[in-house]
C-alpha cells in the first residue's frame, strides 16, 4: 500500500534518471563525433539530433551547441540538467519514501549539475563532465538498489526506468536505421557511435566480435536477452514490475495494463529475430513505442488517477 | 582561553548587572562554568583551520540532507542551508530537572483550560481570565464548543520559548500550541554534532533525544479510538513550498508513516481516506502541518487548498482525530499568556515553576500609559502575529520608529502587549572563524497523549547578528545543537 501520488511520483524520479543518463551519453558522444573530420561525424549529428527532437532539426546548429543544449538548456524538459531538476523535486515530494543513501546520491548530482560552477566545468572538459554525471547517476541507482525496499515503491521507480530505457532505445534505432527519418547510418564509425549512445558497445563487442553490421546492431538492441538496455530485456522488465505492483489492485474484472505490457513482452520474445526484415524491424519498433505510450497511460490512470466511485470501501 | 579573549567588551571582574546578560559558558568572575569545561578545553585546542574544517563539514552535512529553505529571487532560485552553529550549548542535569517540571505543570495547566473553555468556561465564570479575552480572540474556535478530545489532550505537540534572564533563571516567554515547528533541526543538529565533536559528546554524558519520532508516534496512536486498534496515522503537509516542508517529511520518514498533502485526502460518509495505489484507505490520526484556518474548507476558509473538505465533520463525528487539536491557539495567545500563571493555579494549585516574562497588556488603559512613556525601553509585539513580526524592539528602534508604532498603538490597544526588553543570556558561537558570544533561546518539544512525554533536549535559536535578540529563522537567526546532561553517576544508566 503506498499513496497513489507518491507512486506517480517515484514512476517519474525513474523516468527523468533514465532520461538524463541517456542525454549525457547522446552529448558525450556528439562532441567526440566531431573530433574526426569524416563523413560519419555527419550521420552521427543528424542521429543525435534526430533522437532528441521530433520533427526536422531546427536551424544550423554546431555540435558544441547542441551537446550543450542537451546538457543544461533550463528550458529544454529533455535536457540533463532539467531532467534532473524535475527527478530531484519530484524525490523531494517524496522525501519520506526514499532512504537517506538514495535521497543524498540524487541531491548530489542535482547540486553538482545546477551549481554556480557548472557552466565552466562543462565548458573544460565537457566529456569528464558528463562522465561524471552519468557515474554519479549509476551510484545512485546503486544505492536505491541496496538500501530500498523491493516492494510497491520500488516496482513503481523501476517501471519508470524501463517504460523509459524502452521509449529511449527505441527512438534510437529509429534514428539509427529508420526509413522515415532520412537515411540510415552506414559508416562503421557511426554504427559504432550508435551502439556508444546506447552503452551498448562492450556488450555488442563481446557477443558479436568486431562484427559491425546494421542488421546485427538491430537484432542486439531490439532482441538480446540479457543485455539490460535492449527492447527485449527492457520489456520483460515492465512486465515483471506491473505485474508485481498490480497485484493488489482489484480492477473489478477490467483489464488493466498489465495484459499490454505482457503482450508487449510476447512481442519482441517471439519474434523472428534472426529474419525479420529491415522494414519489418521498423514496424516493430513503432508499435513498442506507440504502446509503451499507452502503458504510461495506463499505469496512471490504474495506479493514480482512477475514479473514486470504483474504489470505494465496501 | 580563546574565547574569554573575545569577550573583551566585559570590564574584568565586574558583577553582573541587571542588564549584562547571562552568559551560557562563562561566569561573571571570567571563568568557564564547570558542565562547559571540556567543551571550552577541546576547542581551545583546535586550530582555526579545524574550526572551520567542522564547520564546513556541519554545513555539508545540511545541504546534502536537503535541510535547506528556498530563496525566491527574480529570475532563479537559490536553496539555502539554516544557519547552523558549531558549537553545542549545554544546560546541566540539575537546571534541565526544573525545566521539565515545568514544562509538564504548564501544558497540564493549558491542556485543562482548552478543556475548559471549551465546555463549562468554568475559569471566565469564576473571572480568573477576562470573558471576552478568551472568547473575542481569533484563535478561539466556536466549532470546537463540547466536542469530546480524547485525554483532554489538545495541545498534543507543544513548543515552549524559553529564555534565560540575566539573573540566570529560566522564564517562558512564549508558548507555541498550533503547529510548534523546529523539532527536525533539534534531530539533525544532533546528528551533525556527534559527527562534528565525537569525542566531547561521549565524554559529556550527553542526553538521547533520538526517541523523539519514537514518543510522537506513541503520542498520536494514543488519540486514536480504543476500537481502532491498530491505528493509521498520517502526517499532513500543506506540500513541498511550505518552508517547513522538510521537518514534515523527517518526522513521517522516521516514524515510518506516510506523509500527505490534503489533496491525497478524501472523505467519505464522515470517514476520511487516502488515496494509495490499491483503492482507498481508512486514516485514523492526522498529525497536521496546516494551520487551523486551513485544514477543511468547509468549516473553516472556503478559499483553502491546503485542506480536506469534510475533515472537520468527520472529526467532530469522532471519526478520526486531528493533532493538534483546532482552536488550541487560543492558549499561546500573547495576551492570554498574562494571565497563565494565575491559569497554572486555579487548575492545579501551584505556583508556575517556570515564571512568565512581565507583560503589559495595552487593553488595560493604565497599562496603555505605562507601556507609551516607556516605548523606548520594551518590546511591544502585535497579538496576532508571530514569527517575529509586528514587534518593536524599543531600544533598537529609532524615534520614528517608536513614535509610528505609538500610533498604531493607540489606534488598536487591544491588539498589542509589551514586555521589558529582556537580555537573553548568550552562548559561544563561531562567527567568521572567531568565536564570539551571541544571544539565544531555547526551544524544548513537550508531548501531551494519553501522558505527557518530554524530550531531554530542544532546539537553540541563535540570534546570529551582533547584538541581536531576534532568534526567528525569518529573522537572520540560526540554531545550534542542544547537550541536556546526565545525571552524573546516577541518572539514566545505560541498560
Amino acid at each position: 500500500m503506498m499513496l497513489a501520488r507518491v507512486a506517480d511520483s517515484l514512476y517519474w524520479i525513474g523516468r527523468y534518471v533514465e532520461r538524463a543518463e541517456h542525454m549525457c551519453r547522446l552529448a558525450d558522444v556528439l562532441l567526440n563525433a566531431t573530433l574526426d573530420r569524416t563523413e560519419s561525424s555527419g550521420q552521427v549529428a543528424r542521429m543525435v539530433i534526430s533522437a532528441v527532437t521530433d520533427g526536422e532539426p531546427e536551424g544550423e546548429l554546431t555540435p558544441w551547441d547542441a551537446a550543450l543544449a542537451m546538457t543544461m538548456d533550463s528550458e529544454d524538459g529533455d535536457s540533463v540538467t532539467a531532467a534532473l531538476a524535475r527527478a530531484r523535486e519530484n524525490a523531494r515530494q517524496v522525501r519520506d519514501q526514499l532512504t537517506t543513501e538514495t535521497w543524498e546520491r540524487l541531491n548530489l548530482i542535482y547540486l553538482r549539475v545546477t551549481g554556480p560552477s557548472a557552466g565552466r566545468e562543462f565548458s573544460d572538459a565537457p566529456s569528464q563532465f558528463l562522465h561524471d554525471i552519468i557515474a554519479d547517476l549509476h551510484l545512485f541507482k546503486g544505492a536505491a538498489d541496496a538500501t530500498m525496499s523491493h516492494g510497491e515503491g520500488w516496482g513503481f521507480l523501476q517501471l519508470g526506468v524501463f517504460i523509459e530505457r524502452a521509449q529511449l532505445t527505441g527512438r534510437l534505432l529509429q534514428a539509427g536505421f529508420g526509413r522515415s527519418l532520412g537515411r540510415p547510418v552506414t559508416e562503421h564509425a557511426a554504427m559504432t557511435a550508435l551502439l556508444r549512445m546506447s552503452c551498448a558497445l562492450e556488450p555488442y563487442l563481446r557477443k558479436h566480435t568486431a562484427d559491425i553490421q546494421p542488421r546485427l546492431i538491430r537484432q542486439f538492441l531490439m532482441f538480446d536477452e540479457d543485455f539490460p538496455r535492449s527492447l527485449r530485456f527492457a520489456t520483460a522488465r515492465i512486465e515483471e514490475h506491473l505485474s508485481g505492483v498490480g497485484r493488489n489492485v482489484d480492477l473489478g474484472g477490467a483489464a488493466g495494463p498489465e495484459r499490454l505490457a505482457g503482450r508487449l513482452k510476447a512481442r519482441l520474445l517471439y519474434a523472428e529475430a534472426e529474419t525479420l526484415t529491415a522494414e519489418d524491424s521498423d514496424l516493430l519498433v513503432a508499435t513498442v513505442l506507440e504502446e509503451c505510450a499507452l502503458l504510461h497511460a495506463g499505469i496512471y490512470d490504474t495506479f493514480v488517477a482512477y475514479s473514486l466511485e470504483m474504489r470505494l470501501p465496501a | 582561553m580563546r574565547y574569554a579573549l573575545a569577550e573583551t567588551t566585559r570590564s574584568p571582574g565586574a558583577a553582573a548587572t541587571a542588564a549584562t546578560p547571562y552568559d551560557e559558558m562563562v561566569d561573571p568572575s571570567g571563568d568557564v562554568r564547570p558542565h562547559y569545561a571540556a567543551l571550552a578545553r577541546r576547542v581551545a585546542s583546535l586550530s582555526d583551520e579545524d574550526l572551520a574544517e567542522r564547520q564546513r563539514l556541519l554545513e555539508r552535512f545540511f545541504l546534502l540532507q536537503g535541510i535547506t529553505f528556498t530563496v525566491y529571487g527574480a529570475e532563479s532560485s537559490t536553496e539555502r542551508i539554516i544557519p547552523t552553529d558549531l558549537l553545542p550549548r549545554i544546560i546541566p542535569a540539575a537546571e534541565w530537572a526544573t525545566i521539565e517540571a515545568g514544562l509538564v505543570q504548564r501544558l497540564r495547566a493549558l491542556n485543562m483550560f482548552l478543556a475548559d473553555i471549551y465546555s463549562d468556561q468554568k475559569i471566565l465564570m469564576d473571572g480568573v481570565v477576562p470573558r471576552e479575552l478568551v472568547l473575542g480572540a481569533p484563535s478561539y474556535r466556536r466549532e470546537m464548543q463540547n466536542l469530546y478530545v480524547p485525554h483532554q489532550a489538545y495541545a498534543n505537540v507543544c513548543g515552549s520559548d524559553l529564555i534565560r534572564k540575566p539573573d540566570g533563571g529560566f522564564a517562558v516567554l512564549e508558548d507555541n500550541l498550533r503547529v510548534p515547528s523546529g523539532v527536525s533541526y533539534m534531530l539533525a543538529n544532533r546528528e551533525a554534532a556527534k559527527r562534528t565533536f565525537p569525542g566531547s559528546f561521549r565524554m559529556a554524558g550527553v542526553r538521547r533525544i533520538e526517541q523523539y519520532p519514537d514518543l510522537l508516534l506513541s503520542t498520536l496512536k494514543s488519540m486514536a479510538a480504543d476500537w481502532r486498534p491498530n491505528p493509521q496515522v498520517v502526517v499532513l503537509t500543506p506540500g513541498v513550498y511550505n518552508s517547513a516542508y522538510f521537518e514534515h517529511a523527517y518526522l513521517a520518514r522516521l516514524m515510518g508513516v506516510p506523509l500527505v498533502e490534503g489533496r491525497d485526502l478524501v472523505t467519505h460518509d464522515n470517514m476520511v481516506y487516502m488515496r494509495t495505489t490499491t483503492g482507498l484507505r481508512r486514516v485514523d490520526v492526522i498529525y497536521r502541518r496546516v494551520d487551523d484556518d486551513f485544514i477543511d474548507p468547509l468549516t473553516f476558509r472556503r478559499d483553502s487548498s491546503l485542506g480536506v473538505a469534510g475533515l472537520f465533520n468527520a472529526y467532530r463525528g469522532g471519526n478520526v482525530v486531528i493533532c493538534n487539536a483546532p482552536g488550541t491557539g487560543v492558549a499561546d495567545d500573547k495576551a492570554v499568556y498574562a494571565y497563565v500563571p494565575e491559569i497554572i493555579s486555579y487548575y492545579l494549585g501551584e505556583d508556575a515553576i517556570l515564571p512568565n516574562i512581565e507583560t503589559y497588556l495595552c487593553r488595560e488603559p493604565s497599562q496603555l500609559s505605562h507601556v507609551l512613556a516607556n516605548l523606548d525601553k520594551l518590546v511591544v509585539k502585535a497579538v496576532g502575529a508571530s514569527g517575529g513580526y509586528g514587534m518593536l524592539v524599543g531600544p533598537h528602534a529609532s524615534r520614528a520608529e517608536r513614535e509610528s508604532f505609538a500610533v498604531a498603538l493607540r489606534a488598536n490597544p487591544d491588539n498589542y502587549i509589551a514586555q521589558p526588553t529582556i537580555q537573553l543570556s548568550t552562548a559561544p558561537c563561531l562567527i567568521d572563524g572567531a568565536i564570539d558570544p551571541r544571544h539565544v533561546d531555547l526551544r524544548p518539544f513537550i508531548l501531551s497523549g494519553d501522558k505527557i512525554r518530554v524530550t531531554p533536549g530542544a532546539l537553540t535559536r541563535v540570534a546570529l547578528r551582533k547584538g541581536s535578540l531576534v532568534v526567528n529563522s525569518s529573522q537572520g537567526g540560526g540554531s545550534k545543537d542542544t547537550w541536556v546532561l546526565g545525571e552524573p553517576e546516577t541518572g539514566e544508566a545505560a541498560p
